[in-house]
């Protein structure tokens, strides 16, 4: 049956093992001991040259300690910077999840209020389903939430994704296919958007009036 | 004081992270995404695009976007490159 408990001995080596500590009081440390725990021979006069050495290496030690330290302050000073400015951006971009989540509802109702069927058209109940959509905006809008501007515009990837090349003006978004939103300064969702490739658009259809 | 940084280049995505008071902590990009999409560009103006911003534009741009680049590293130029047929 294995021991149960350890010894006083055997808890004490556990210990310093883990802290990488000596215990002062083995004998083999009894030759590396600083000159001054060992005040015996402190008193002759052939050691003034350890004591230069000893204070050569301990004033070598105290400048890296210096450096370690101040590094280390350093250190300290750029994390709390960095965390502050983390958690300044959260709480700007919090909503952030939730309203990548309800573009898809925004891209319906833009579908559906553009859809109406002609003989609806200025019925009560259609113009309130306008007005929800209208509001649902509105809410996100107050929130700093803006739509991408993006037909007619320069093609710019930061804020616009290129899913086709069509004919139309070179560089030029010439149809937006699905509207970019952003939050404050952040894109949430880039305008999908078909780029003009300079060819010459030679369908009867052509944008309108631009 | 020059920080190490660790990089997880990947074929599609790529992570940096730093160390932060002894934690390895990544570090987001300016469009606020933990990971980058690994594709370079060079715009018709000449300016040099990373990531996302290089990846919206690679149909417009096929010639000077360049992606998957871990597929072709230690390859030649001119070496029968792959493609999938």
């Amino acid at each position: 049956m294995e021991k149960l408990h350890r010894t006083t001995n055997e808890t004490e080596q556990y210990f310093l093992q883990d802290v990488k500590m000596t215990d002062p009081r083995s004998e083999e440390n009894e030759q590396n001991k600083d000159i001054f725990e060992r005040p015996e021979e402190l008193s002759s006069p052939a050691d003034l040259s350890t004591i230069k050495q000893d204070l050569v290496e301990a004033r070598a030690k105290a400048q890296e300690y210096l450096e370690g330290w101040q590094r280390g302050q350093a250190d300290f000073v750029n994390l709390k910077r960095r965390l502050e400015q983390d958690k300044a951006d959260a709480v700007k971009y919090a909503n952030s999840g939730l309203i990548i989540k309800v573009i898809p509802v925004l891209d319906d109702f833009e579908r559906a209020v553009g859809a109406v069927p002609a003989s609806m058209a200025g019925e009560a109940w259609v113009e309130g389903i306008n007005g929800i959509a209208r509001k649902l905006f509105a809410v996100l809008e107050a929130m700093g939430v803006g739509r991408i501007q993006a037909q007619g515009e320069n093609f710019d990837p930061s804020m616009h994704e290129a899913v086709g090349s069509v004919p139309g003006e070179e560089g030029k978004v010439v149809m937006e296919l699905a509207t970019g939103y952003r939050l404050n300064e952040r894109v949430l969702r880039p305008a999908k958007v078909l780029v003009g490739n300079g060819e010459d658009d030679k369908s009867p259809m052509q944008d309108d009036g631009s | 004081m020059s920080k190490a940084v660790g990089i997880d280049l990947g074929t599609t995505f790529s992570e940096i992270s730093v160390m932060q008071g002894g934690e390895p902590v990544v570090i987001p990009s300016a469009e606020g995404g933990n990971i980058t999409p690994s594709v370079v560009a060079v715009s018709k103006t000449g300016e040099r695009l990373v990531g996302q911003v290089a990846r919206r534009q690679a149909i417009v741009n096929p010639e000077n976007t360049i992606y998957l680049t871990k597929r072709f590293m230690g390859r030649k130029w001119g070496d029968k490159l792959y493609s999938p047929d």
